[in-house]
């Protein structure tokens, strides 16, 4: 099935792709005017997209509090296995 | 069909990519096996994404040269650069496959510590027989 | 000032659950009070968010300032407006019960755990209140992490159940995103309301098909719809009791709520009636959800495990309710998951205060139970009479709406299999109930740790008060449920139904 979806896409690296005129032009333009930074992907990831980095900074802070609440061993825990 | 096939073998070779994971996820019964698979699918998610953005022709990396002075909108050609957005939203999704494994990873720990093996017929097994 | 609401909303528990591990370094017990005062702080918003959408209609908030769809854009209508003061109520109630319980069954460990909750809360805030496809993944992640950490900190056969709900709920998290990327291929935006313009002439591209069933199934293994369900039963059951509280009323509700997004906004509806059979096939899996789930319960001699089997079977209403894709329909799945909210809230919260006195929920020993907790029995039965759908509970409403909506539309076998499930429910509830309150208290069994020092008496205040509170819920939703529909739902239904 997820072939079948791939019938209608456009091809590998077409320019003229809706993906690729519609909304990154924009970022690839006013990038160095809006944020001065000749990365463009640092500019999207942490200006434009900035709520999004936020989000993925919190899922690493979300897994080191998994592992901190479920790997500490207690003292009465301790012993042979 | 064959000209379909060569105009858009990277979205078939990243959908096979996405089957070897989930038959690794459902069909191994080493719980590790199907960690790695749940993985490679995530991975296979990734890299499909990331080719939406090329472009061909004389394209480079989306990275501007410097020397472009702010205030002046030159002329920086779009054709030329590629897009950018796929590469940032997988480079969020690459962050989150990583802390679903690690978070995995740690369930795994606690698994082993009570069941002191890692195979899902053998932990079933014993489940049964404490009549959990 | 309700311009910053949607911002802050998320901001407030994201930066409290970041302090959380500071307050808990001094006073373990003290993360408690602090995220009391959070969700306290949050369900302000989320009540004020509410009333500016009702007075003033639909806001949106730029992240950053910059437009969409560049930026990311928040837009709070009518149902995300409906569905934010839920969570941040439940969550309240719930954390408020919680203090006994956690303290109990996870002692030494609460930083952890009240930093896992206010950040589940985020997430699901955050799912409900984003406009934009990718900051939903995000959010998704940030409370399915947390909701996995906080299941496998139970007992027993909790991390085995969590590693099973770990890979399923990956699949369907990333099954999501490829539907989103699917989608941008062909539109090469991400701003739901942008997106949902771009589409409708590309419906019959291939593409867009493959989109539409990829996110339905991705969102459907997070629904836990029938039959992508099998990771809920074990994961909630061994979880710790104010964990399964927590999240059994809210998390399948708000991927509930995801769906209604894509199936009813993002694609219009008529995609799913007529493009493909979408609505069908879902339809009948509710059905089937419906009455798998009824059978498993009452074969069940676990209460918690009956419990997340019902819970399965009242996702299929609320999807057999979305499927219809009328308006009685939409209206009865919506008051549903108010109902669902408020009810499973009230019934987990008895089923841990029943734990937290005797050790265990096997229902064989819950001899002669009213008259030892009365309070918490009582509350019991009226969560059990909304699940039933006897009125004035939120329940009876609710099924009515579902059944106008089937008959509308002439589905004799839903009006059917919608009748028969709610027998069923009586026939488990009942058992309970009649094991509970008129059989005689059997001899004094041996204890597990840590409940050796079984009373078998009321609960403490901390514990009462939240369960009471669930059960006033119930019965005020379902006396406002009217009012309710006619205010906030009436503005929900798209156009055309």
């Amino acid at each position: 099935m997820l072939i079948y979806g791939t019938q209608d896409m456009p091809s590998w690296g077409d320019p003229q792709s809706p993906a690729s005129v519609h909304v990154s032009p924009y970022y690839i333009k006013r990038s160095m005017i809006d944020t001065e930074t000749p990365n463009i992907v640092s500019s999207v990831l942490a200006d434009y997209r900035g709520y999004d980095t936020m989000g993925e900074t919190t899922v690493i802070f979300t897994a080191a509090m998994v592992c901190f609440l479920l790997l500490r061993r207690r003292d009465e825990d301790e012993g042979d296995h | 069909m064959l000209e379909l096939l060569l105009s858009k073998y990277n979205y078939w070779l990243y959908v096979i990519l996405m089957m070897i994971g989930l038959y690794a996820m459902l069909a191994k019964r080493n719980l590790v096996k199907k960690l790695i698979g749940m993985n490679i699918f995530q991975t296979a998610v990734i890299l499909f994404y990331v080719s939406i953005g090329v472009k061909t022709g004389e394209v480079t990396v989306p990275i501007l040269p410097y020397g472009h002075h702010h205030g002046h909108e030159q002329a920086i050609n779009v054709a030329h650069y590629l897009n950018p957005l796929p590469h940032v939203l997988m480079l969020t999704a690459i962050v989150v496959s990583i802390a679903t494994t690690g978070v995995a990873l740690a369930v795994l720990i606690l698994i082993y510590r009570r069941f002191q093996t890692l195979e899902e017929d053998e932990i079933l097994k014993i489940n049964q027989e404490t009549g959990t | 000032m309700t311009n910053q609401f949607p911002a802050l909303i998320i901001a407030v528990p994201l930066l409290a659950a970041l302090a959380t591990p500071l307050i808990g370094w001094r006073n373990s017990r003290g993360c408690y009070y602090w995220a009391v005062f959070t969700m306290a702080l949050v369900c302000f918003f989320a009540i004020g968010l509410l009333r500016s959408v009702i007075l003033n209609g639909p806001i949106s908030y730029h992240q950053g300032g910059w437009a969409p769809p560049w930026g990311i854009e928040y837009y709070v209508d009518y149902l995300n407006a409906y569905m934010l003061p839920i969570i941040a109520v439940i969550s309240l109630i719930v954390i408020i019960y919680s203090k006994h319980s956690i303290n109990r069954e996870l002692d030494g460990r609460q930083m952890p755990t009240y930093t896992l909750i206010l950040l589940m809360i985020t997430g699901l805030m955050g799912i409900v209140v984003t406009g934009d496809l990718f900051n939903v993944f995000v959010f998704l992640e940030i409370a399915s992490l947390s909701c996995y950490g906080l299941i496998a900190s139970g007992q027993d056969g909790a991390p085995l159940a969590t590693f099973r709900y770990i890979i399923m709920g990956t699949i369907g998290a990333s099954c999501y995103l490829l539907g989103v990327g699917y989608l941008y291929i062909v539109t090469g935006s991400l701003n739901l309301a942008d997106v949902s313009q771009l589409i409708p002439p590309l419906y019959h591209s291939r593409v867009v098909l493959s989109a539409g069933v990829l996110m339905l199934v991705g969102i459907s293994l997070k629904m836990a719809l029938f039959p992508l369900h099998t990771w809920l039963p074990n994961a909630y059951a061994y979880a710790p009791s104010s964990v399964s509280a927590l999240i059994a009323p809210l998390f399948t509700k708000v991927a509930a709520y995801l769906m209604i997004r894509v199936m009813f906004t993002l694609f219009r509806p008529d995609f799913f009636t007529t493009v493909i059979p979408a609505t069908t096939i879902m339809t009948w899996l509710a059905v089937t959800a419906m009455m798998i789930g009824s059978f498993y319960a009452i074969a069940q001699n676990n209460l918690k495990k009956m419990l997340c089997y019902s819970v399965v079977a009242q996702i299929g209403y609320i999807a057999l309710g979305i499927a219809l894709a009328n308006k009685a329909g939409l209206i009865g799945a919506l008051l549903h998951i108010l109902n669902e909210a408020f009810t499973k809230g009230c019934v987990f919260l008895v089923v841990g205060a029943i734990i937290y006195q005797t050790g265990d929920c096997t229902i064989d020993h819950f001899k002669n139970l009213f008259r030892r907790m009365p309070f918490t029995m009582g509350a019991f039965t009226i969560g059990v009479f909304s699940m039933i759908g006897i009125p004035p509970t939120c329940g009876f409403f609710s099924k009515l709406s579902l059944l106008m909506g089937c008959i509308v539309d002439r589905h004799w076998v839903f009006v059917a299999a919608l009748l028969i499930s709610t027998i069923l429910n009586v026939i488990y509830f009942f058992r309970v109930i009649k094991v509970a309150s008129f059989e005689e208290p059997e001899a004094d069994y041996g204890r597990k740790e840590p409940y050796d020092q079984v009373r078998m008496e009321e609960v403490p205040l901390s514990m009462r008060i939240p369960i009471m509170l669930m059960a006033a819920g119930i019965l005020l939703s379902g006396i406002f449920s009217s009012t309710i529909a006619k205010t906030i739902l009436i503005h929900i239904i798209p156009a055309g139904f």
